[in-house]
């Protein structure tokens, strides 16, 4: 069974021959560690930063030789910056995002990180140009992985939430105050970044996904950002739109949220073909999820991020055991870590994981 | 008498919005309302404190969500905010003084801007050094500010060993012994507390508000 089969078999909640494995992200130092090259242009797990058609190629490209090398079965891709967009430092050091993030460097890791918003009134929003779907470039990322990877793997595009954009785009305080003071402005933010998904969904299945992942928290350690109302009334309506253009397109969708999203799970199932990332750090776990949901929702986790940081090769090799005896029997589980490789991740814990999972990931999983 | 009852139940209704929680602007409305009615600015703060407990309480058991903490947190802050003239004028001294930053290499604010917005409810006096602020400015700030207390916060594991850069700092400057020392942050907790030579932990902001109180005596 190849690689792609393999992931979209899992998808149809059907046991492949073996527990497909991948990861959401993977920072720039660990994909430079695993491949021997190194890739100068500065990145951003949060956003298209990269301006240079060409740059963005070459990270496609040494993100996939990362996949290649480790033995991946689905490559990740985000969406490319848009060829209108330019990327402009400004005096102080930071940069206006596409979206209205302002973002600075973070040298250590040569990447682009959230600090703040141009957005300090509502009325900002009406008045921020912001990029649109028929725009040039979104899915450069997505082609040229098509192009290099053919059906070697399956391919999933990554995109940002309209609810978790939102909140980031804002920043998580003005978007509580706007939330509480205005529920009506947010939803019709959330509904105008929903409609801009649906386009560049349709766009990203036109040219080879196989599935979408959808990114941004919904979730932190001790449950959702926010009360579940909002959920009902405003976030999952939307997200249901996304998933009716992905499945009417003739791909899945997948959800990452971190944090405690068992609050959340009874209506995921119903709407969503899989979740990532069941952090157990908050309490999610991943046997529970299963014995639950397990028949018709996949799963995508979950071994700790912070263990693969702190932990010895010895105790990964057993949490990744505990991991595929709970979440794997009878299909519909990919491995992954609980978020991406990143954030002080140690490279030998990371292969320790993907090792462990071929060895012990084979089907029938008792 | 009638008067008497009136201002409670005005003081009632603070706290119904606080603990709702209710936009900021009512908030702040409901104290003015008061201030004009005569109450004890005293009152008003005990109030504002006791619906700020309860907040916190119904978020750390699960009644209330993220968003619920950050609305009563930012809403009390600013209604406290109205009593600052008061408290000046009235020479009522704040309850301390609270240095806080995220370490170098960690941008993550909301449990650091939460426990901030707590602590200036409080009546603590608050100096915020941001995010991503390396060793040597938490130790400038300790040496200009005199602060009771400094508050490291980091979010991801592979920053907070960055708090015990800043202990050690402060530790080669001879300041350690000037300032109590509180690390925040969902990575951390007590055995990284005690080896890295910190006083206290908070895992959220409202343990952070908590822990602080205690190192202060619940205020001077």
């Amino acid at each position: 069974m190849d690689k792609r089969e393999r992931v979209l078999k899992t998808l149809e909640m059907e046991e492949p021959d073996r527990v497909p494995i991948t990861e959401l992200e993977i920072e720039v130092p660990i994909m430079e560690a695993i491949t021997g090259k190194e890739f100068s242009a500065r990145t951003s797990l949060q956003m298209p930063v990269v301006s240079d058609p060409e740059k963005e190629k070459e990270k496609v490209a040494i993100k996939i030789e990362t996949y290649r090398e480790v033995g991946f079965d689905m490559f990740v891709v985000t969406l490319s910056a848009p060829e209108e967009w330019e990327l402009i430092e400004r005096s102080d050091g930071t940069i206006v995002g596409a979206w209205g993030r302002v973002f600075r460097l973070d040298k250590d890791r040569n990447q682009w990180v959230p600090y703040s918003t141009v957005f300090d009134s509502p009325d900002d929003f009406h008045d921020f140009e912001f990029p649109k779907p028929d725009d040039r470039g979104w899915t450069l990322g997505t082609r040229y992985a098509k192009k290099l990877i053919g059906e070697e793997m399956a391919i999933a595009s990554f995109i940002r939430d309209p609810f978790a954009h939102a909140w980031e785009m804002f920043t998580p305080s003005i978007f509580v105050q706007w939330l509480y003071q205005d529920p009506e402005f947010i939803e019709k933010v959330i509904e105008e970044l929903t409609e801009f998904n649906i386009e560049i969904i349709e766009k990203l299945a036109d040219t080879g996904a196989d599935l979408i992942v959808s990114g941004g928290d919904f979730c932190e350690e001790k449950g959702p950002l926010v009360p579940t109302k909002y959920f009902k009334q405003i976030i999952f309506p939307n997200l249901e739109k996304q998933v009716k253009a992905a499945h009417e397109n003739g791909i899945r969708f997948v959800k990452h949220t971190d944090g405690n999203v068992n609050p959340l799970l009874d209506d995921l199932a119903e709407i969503v073909d899989g979740v990532h990332s069941l952090d157990p750090t908050a309490g999610v776990d991943i046997g529970e999820v299963k014995e639950k949901y397990g028949q018709d929702l996949a799963l995508m986790g979950n071994v700790s991020v912070d263990n693969l940081a702190n932990n010895t090769p010895e105790q990964i090799e057993e949490e990744t055991k505990l991991c595929i005896k709970k979440g794997s029997p009878g299909g519909g589980h990919i491995l992954s870590s609980s978020n991406s490789w990143a954030a002080g991740a140690k490279l030998e814990n990371c292969l320790k994981m993907v090792k462990t999972g071929k060895k012990y990931g084979k089907y029938p999983i008792q | 008498m009638e008067e008497l009852i009136i201002l409670t139940d005005q003081l009632d209704r603070l706290y119904d919005l606080i603990t709702e929680p209710a936009d900021t602007e009512k908030v702040k409305s409901a104290v003015q309302e008061l201030l004009n009615s005569g109450e004890d600015p005293d009152d008003i703060i005990g109030t504002i404190n006791e619906a700020l407990d309860e907040v916190g309480t119904k978020y750390k058991s699960g009644e209330f969500f993220l968003s619920d903490l950050m609305m009563a947190g930012s809403s009390a802050s600013e209604a406290t905010g109205l009593l600052d003239l008061y408290i000046e004028e009235s020479g009522r001294k704040k309850k301390g003084k609270v240095v806080i930053g995220t370490v170098e290499g960690d941008i993550h604010n909301i449990g650091k801007d939460i426990n901030i917005l707590m602590l200036k409810s409080e009546g603590f006096e608050v100096v915020d050094l941001g995010v991503d602020i390396p060793a040597r400015d938490f130790v400038e700030n300790v040496k200009k500010e005199k602060p009771d207390v400094l508050g490291i916060s980091a979010l991801l594991t592979s920053t907070m060993t960055k708090a015990e850069e800043v202990i050690n700092a402060l530790e080669e400057a001879g300041l350690r012994e000037e300032v109590k020392i509180i690390i925040g942050g969902r990575p951390v907790n007590e055995k990284f507390a005690e080896e890295i030579d910190a006083d206290g932990y908070a895992e959220d902001a409202v343990d952070g508000l908590k822990t602080i109180k205690s190192l202060t005596q619940g205020g001077n």
